[in-house]
């Protein structure tokens, strides 16, 4: 799978940008604030329509101007033509052509997998952080999930407004009830069956780039523990209390163990880093496992901060994807760097906000 | 740039408020209205007065009509113990199009929406249990759509019908008719598989 062209207008400080890519691998050279990131930025959100530095519509929309926009050709199994135009009056999405109507029909058009700096916050940040990492995975291989997931958001939203309401009515709680009950259980089902079949990849990617012997594991720590139902009608006194909906899979916990201990407690910075990485290089080789082809790999600002060890693990992953006609995206700051990825590279220049092939 | 005269703004700013109708096109509208014979512009104000004075939502069902009540609820050859409860009053028109439908309405004018403030008691719901009172009513059938809240509003009132001994039934969610399986989305085919019926 692979990006063949990235045209941008008015998206961050590019006024217009249009890019013929091919296969393989790229390297986005530049100093700072040129402009690199937002190129992985852009490519992100035709994969997942989210920006993965949380930023919303009008923050990518070029200072001083309506709305941005990002298109791009995919080529999968076929070819197809994504444009998406975002302004505060009106957003737009279409697939060859089309407007899209279920984000459902959208996923799986074309698939990312972002390593940045920000990835530490899956083992330091709060456990919301690792449930969107999981939903994300599941939405990318899952063509329900998704659906399902905003029908589960809809009904627990729903829900927690009735508790907020001074007078409680019983059979309206009860109604939403219903909906979170049959959503949520179908959520749980779909993590506990992809834990066992993620963990082992994530174990195995920790061990060819991490500098120690210690092991990774993931373990699902569902806040259901046997029946939803009944522990939902079990936490009435708790949510009344708290006005708010107490059990179900918006309270899950994936734990990230090291050696059977808390990484979030113990890890070392430098394990921690680590763990970051093989989650991402884990959900790269899951999506490929179940597709039959490579996501397209956005790699930001991560490599500067490796070691040749770490580096010797993660670069095999990014040779992989290269001999199997996807792509790699990778920005770096200084020219001379990654040596180890040899000359078949494809170099870009990133100068504010224009970018050039770089002179071999 | 000169501006344009106020009426003319004015004009556009209430146009842009019909739904559908965009900034853009409400300015061509406008533009078009001020340029158009007076005459008949007169008689489209004419038309639109006299539409929304005859028409009103019927007393018993909700349904728009001109009459009180509508031609529906006070056919005698439409079987009376069979309503079709719908959230709008257009949901009417989409049902009656395939002229197989022969029992009556009752129009909810919303569903249950707790994000956006909407509770059972702004909804038609004690008419409809005023109705099951007064009428000699046997089945009502809940053709609400199938997202969040209208399955939640389906669920309340079977919770609150039921008890009086209706027969509360749901229509079926289903496969589009006439394409096959493949166009189906997965949530449509798991929703059909979980609804389906023995053939009789
Ligand atoms: N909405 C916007 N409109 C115009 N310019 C923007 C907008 N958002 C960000 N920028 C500019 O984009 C630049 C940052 O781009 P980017 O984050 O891609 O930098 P970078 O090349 O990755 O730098 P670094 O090496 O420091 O990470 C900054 O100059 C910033 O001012
Ligand atoms: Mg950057
Ligand atoms: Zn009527």
């Amino acid at each position: 799978m692979h990006l063949a062209h990235l045209r941008l207008r008015d998206f961050r400080n590019y006024a217009r940008l249009d890019l013929d890519l091919s296969p393989g691998f790229h390297l986005l050279i530049g100093n700072n604030a040129q402009g690199k990131t937002n190129i992985l930025e852009a490519i992100y959100l035709l994969a997942t329509l989210r920006s993965f530095r949380g930023a919303g519509g009008a923050q990518m929309t070029r200072h001083g101007r309506a709305g941005y926009f990002v298109g791009g050709n995919v080529i999968g199994q076929g070819e197809h033509e994504v444009k998406m135009y975002w302004s505060s009056q009106a957003r737009r999405l279409t697939l060859d052509g089309r407007a899209v109507r279920k984000l459902a029909d959208y996923f799986g058009t074309f698939r990312a997998v972002v390593f940045c700096t920000e990835d530490l916050q899956l083992i330091k940040g709060a456990a919301s952080r690792r449930r969107r990492f999981l939903d994300l995975l599941l939405a990318q291989t899952h063509p329900t999930y998704l659906a399902l997931l905003q029908r589960y958001t809809r009904a627990l939203r729903s829900r927690n407004a009735l508790l907020k309401r001074r007078l409680l009515d019983a059979v309206a709680l009860e109604s939403f009830t219903h909906e979170l009950l049959a959503t949520g259980s179908q959520l749980i089902q779909h993590r506990r069956e992809l834990m066992p079949r993620f963990s082992p990849l994530a174990r195995l990617a920790y061990r060819r780039i991490a500098t120690d012997e210690e092991e990774l594991r993931l373990e699902y720590q569902p806040s259901v523990q046997n029946d939803f139902a009944v522990e939902l009608a079990q936490s009435r006194s708790r949510e009344l209390a708290l006005r708010s909906t107490v059990v179900g899979p918006h309270r899950d916990e994936i734990r990230l163990l090291l050696e059977a201990r808390s990484a979030a407690q113990f890890a070392s910075e430098g394990q921690k880093r680590s763990i970051a990485i093989a989650l991402k290089m884990a959900q790269a080789e899951y999506l490929t496992g179940i597709h039959g082809t490579a996501p397209v790999l956005l790699i930001d600002d991560i490599m500067g901060e490796l070691d040749a060890k770490r580096r010797g693990g993660l670069l095999p992953l990014l040779g992989r994807a290269h001999r199997a006609r996807s792509q790699v995206f990778m920005t770096v700051t200084r020219e001379d760097w990654p040596a180890e990825l040899g000359r078949d590279l494809t170099r870009w220049e990133v100068e504010a906000g224009i970018v050039k092939l770089a002179e071999s | 740039m000169a501006s344009l005269p106020e009426p003319v703004t004015q004009l556009i700013a209430a146009l842009s408020r019909l739904p559908g109708i965009g900034p853009r096109s409400a300015e061509r509208i406008a533009l078009h209205l001020v340029q158009t014979d007076a005459a008949a512009v007169k008689e489209l104000s004419r038309i639109l007065i006299a539409a929304r004075e005859r028409i009103a939502t019927c007393s018993i069902c909700g349904a728009l009509t001109e009459r009180q009540p509508c031609f529906i609820c006070e056919d005698p050859r439409r079987d009376g113990s069979v309503i079709c409860v719908v959230e709008r009053p257009v949901d009417v028109l989409i049902i009656e199009k395939p002229a197989t439908y022969r029992g009556k309405y009752h129009v909810l004018g919303g569903r249950i929406s707790p994000l956006n403030g909407i509770g059972p008691e702004d909804l038609r719901i004690s008419s409809l249990e005023d109705r099951l009172a007064k009428e000699a009513i046997q089945e009502i059938i809940l053709a609400l759509p199938s997202d969040v809240e209208g399955d939640a509003t389906s669920f309340y009132l079977a919770k609150v019908l039921k008890p009086k001994g209706t027969k509360v039934t749901r229509l079926a969610h289903g496969l589009p008719v006439g394409s096959g399986l493949e166009f189906a989305d997965e949530l449509t085919l798991s929703k059909a598989i979980e609804g389906r019926r023995p053939l009789e």
